[in-house]
């Protein structure tokens, strides 16, 4: 599990993943609660846009590797890419699991209105892994990190405002309505939903299980470029 | 002026960047227009929603503006390349002044190219559209210096870049327009006098709305700040500048 | 005359010496070979002489000034070819050298054809149109040059020109500095590698932990260090080396068996290279012979006990 340890310690070691992981959660928790939309805490509503960043930053390590030849070191070593990606996804999904475990327990010590806590962690940790591959494939299209990172930015703005994130979906033209399902934030935005009202559990079962799809489309197209 | 031959490369480096373009043009064009599409002709309190959330979303994107100026003063200053730039005859000083020209002239072309767009697609309301363009270019110039101010004064360029997202991201969220802010005394007084977006939009509201004596208030604030930001840069700048 | 001239100068970072009393000429026509091994200081040696970082002792002189010595009037008469590469990536390689010749104060036509030369001479006119980022390690260095050539300097001051590309582009950039000198341009020209000083260096500084420690020609330099030479010679019997006889002979020092070599060390000027040729032909057929000659690695060694590739990061 070398690989493993080593993705913790170069994360932990970036000053701006520590902000990224540690301030940002903290000052979320402490968002106000809003009046009639968004259903959820500001910092919870939002929370989906901070996981695309952490996701974006975590997996930007891999595009450094391959800029820098490590990728190519790796493959003469006796590692298996599968490892290598393996271990490097592992490491990032225990962090971003941490996170929403201490954002979740920090809302419920801080008594935020969650409505159901346990549920709604469940689908930040899923989000969370569909923002983790969302940025892997992301990643494998740039030979470099900087660049990568301010593209999905602005792939990051445009997917809250047709999520549903930035405004509630049904202010949406019906067409951007009708749209707005092939983003991943929206099925986040809908589970958001389902946690406040909470009708059919298949309804939940479903966002979850479009949202693992998801995943593992981008897990597969970000795994297929090595090299580059 | 061997200074003023340079202006032509760093436009020329400039056109050629992108990324640039694509974020602070392409982003901003088409949040404008999904922002039109989905506002329709929304009102609140008899305003159109359209001319308020499109001109905002113009003077956001023009925080961001500096970037450029911030980029290229220290690629030219501040790295390797800075031996070669003082082995030049040239006044290195008024290099540097004409780099960040260059810089928050594209942004300021930038910000009319789209308050134009906004004006004939949307038809958008910018009261009177050259002082709005003077606006724009006062916010762009404020932007350009504060992350100069950055640029100067930390010794890792990267956060002197996260400082400077810092700066745009919240004088947008201080000015409410991710989500509501609390009405709170420091809160509405960094708005009313200090936050450049809301400085920059009530100017542009209240000569929209024919007050001419607020418009030129709120400009004479965002001026202010240039001049003191001003003050400030070129003193960081002739300790840090080689 | 002299071009450029450092008197005691003294830098410090901090407790650090950078450059210790450091006295340097460099005369019209010149090519200075500056050799020391990485952070000797050559660095900070030619960015104190442009005027670049201040220095806390000393005095220097350019093109005979004392007074306003770092002025763009000066700065015209020089060119800096900085050990990184310093071109602009987001131009093309004619844009690049266009923007230097233009803040040289080149204009119209004459710019036109200085760019041009200086597309040629460094070899890169078919990819006048192509920006850096296209080009190989070798092609950038070669860029990185030509952006101080288009102003025809009459003192060049190369750092480093050549780490870290292939032999074939280091040939051509040591083929192009032969070129400058035939056209009367004073060049210092720093570097760790001894092989190109010893090409084409007429004079050469060694400068280690901040101090120049000797300075002249190769010859001289070698010169200065030698006090012996040394002979080896291959044999097809090593058992029959008339060792006892070989060390009676004139000016012989000392004789080693080492395999099938026989290694005599001899005086400085005993010419006994026959006498120990007919001896050992006699007894142990002789297969190959060489003579072996130090070179500038040898005068670093014996001056200050390292080897110049000593610390080298490549």
């Amino acid at each position: 599990m070398t690989i493993f340890t080593f993705a913790l310690k170069r994360i932990f070691k970036d000053k701006t993943n520590l902000i990224f992981l540690t301030l940002f959660p903290v000052a979320a928790i402490f968002l106000p609660e809003p009046e009639y939309w968004p259903l959820l805490p500001y910092g919870y509503h939002y929370f989906g846009v901070l996981i695309l960043f952490v996701g974006i930053r975590l997996t930007g390590l891999l595009v450094e590797d391959r800029q820098k030849g490590v990728v190519k070191r790796l493959a003469a070593a006796p590692v298996t890419h599968f490892q290598y990606l393996f271990q490097n996804l592992l490491a990032f999904s225990v962090i971003v699991i941490a996170q929403c475990i201490f954002m979740i327990a920090g809302g419920v010590i801080y008594d935020h209105e969650l409505h159901e806590p346990l549920l709604l962690l469940i689908l930040f940790i899923v989000f969370s892994f569909t923002a983790i591959a969302l940025s892997l494939a992301w990643n494998s299209l740039y030979r470099n990190k900087e660049t990568s990172f301010l593209v999905f930015m602005c792939v990051i703005i445009i997917m809250a405002l047709l999520g549903g994130i930035m405004m509630p979906i049904e202010m949406l033209p019906d067409v951007l309505e009708q749209l707005a399902v092939i983003f991943p934030t929206y099925w986040l935005a809908e589970g958001m939903e389902w946690v406040v009202m909470g009708e059919d559990t298949a309804d939940f079962l479903l966002i979850n299980g479009v949202l693992l799809l998801y995943t593992l489309l981008f897990l597969i197209i970000g795994s297929i470029r090595r090299m580059g | 002026m061997r200074e003023l031959y340079t202006m032509r490369f760093t436009a020329l480096r400039l056109i050629r960047a992108w990324v640039v373009l694509l974020l602070l043009f392409v982003v901003p064009f088409v949040l404008v227009t999904l922002l039109s599409i989905i506002m329709g002709d929304a009102e609140e309190g008899g305003l159109l929603l359209r001319n308020e959330i499109n001109v905002m979303m113009v003077l956001a994107f023009q925080l961001f503006g500096g970037s450029v100026a911030m980029n290229y003063i220290h690629q030219d200053f501040f790295t390797e390349r800075r031996y070669r730039i003082q082995s030049l005859p040239m006044n290195t000083t008024l290099y540097g002044f004409t780099t960040m020209l260059i810089g928050t002239l594209y942004s300021i072309i930038l910000g009319a190219l789209l308050a134009g767009y906004t004006v004939l697609v949307w038809n958008v309301d910018w009261g009177n559209i050259a002082w709005s363009i003077f606006i724009i270019a006062l916010m762009a110039t404020l932007s350009s210096i504060v992350c100069l101010i950055f640029t100067f004064s930390v010794k890792k360029f990267n956060i002197a870049e996260r400082l400077s997202e810092v700066y745009g991201v919240g004088a947008i969220l201080i000015a409410g327009l991710i989500f509501p802010m609390p009405d709170h005394a420091v809160i509405n007084w960094v708005n009313e006098y200090i936050n450049p977006i809301m400085l920059a939009y009530e100017a542009i509201d209240a000569y929209r709305n024919a007050n001419v004596g607020d418009a030129w208030m709120n400009a004479g604030l965002l001026g202010g700040l240039i001049v003191i930001t001003f003050v400030i840069m070129l003193l960081l700048g002739r300790r840090r500048m080689p | 005359m002299t071009i450029a001239a450092m008197q005691g100068i003294v830098k410090r970072y901090g407790n650090e010496l950078a450059l210790d009393y450091v006295d340097l000429s460099i005369h019209e026509g010149e090519i200075i070979g500056l050799l020391g091994p990485n952070g000797a200081g050559k660095t900070t040696l030619i960015h104190t002489l442009l005027g670049m970082i201040p220095f806390d002792k000393g005095s220097i002189q350019l093109f005979g000034r004392t007074e306003k010595v770092f002025s763009h009037e000066n700065k015209q008469k020089m060119g800096l070819v900085t050990q990184e590469l310093t071109v602009f990536e987001d131009l093309t390689a004619k844009e690049n050298l266009e923007f230097f010749a233009g803040v040289y104060g080149l204009k119209g036509e004459e710019r036109k054809k200085r760019v041009e030369e200086a597309l040629a001479f460094v070899g890169l006119s078919s990819n006048a149109g192509k920006t850096p980022a296209k080009f190989s390690g070798g092609m950038k260095r070669r860029l990185n040059i030509a952006c101080a050539l288009t102003h025809h300097p009459k003192f060049l001051i190369m750092d480093e020109p050549t780490v870290g590309i292939d032999p074939q582009s280091r040939n051509h950039i040591l083929e192009t500095v032969e070129k400058l000198r035939e056209q009367g341009t004073t060049i210092l020209y720093t570097t760790h590698y001894m092989e190109e000083v010893q090409t084409i260096a007429s004079r050469v500084v060694i400068v280690d932990q901040g101090q120049i420690i000797t300075e002249g020609t190769v010859n001289e330099l070698i010169a200065n260090i030698q006090h012996e030479e040394k002979i080896n010679i291959d044999v097809s019997t090593p058992g029959d080396v008339p060792v006892e006889r070989l060390k009676g002979l004139e000016g012989v020092k000392n004789v080693h068996v080492d395999g099938s070599t026989v290694q005599i060390i001899s005086t400085v000027g005993s010419g006994n290279l026959d006498r120990v040729l007919s001896l050992v032909k006699e007894t142990s057929g002789v297969v190959g012979i060489q003579a072996e000659k130090p070179d500038l690695e040898d005068v670093f060694l014996t001056l200050t006990g390292k080897q110049l590739r000593d610390g080298e990061e490549e």
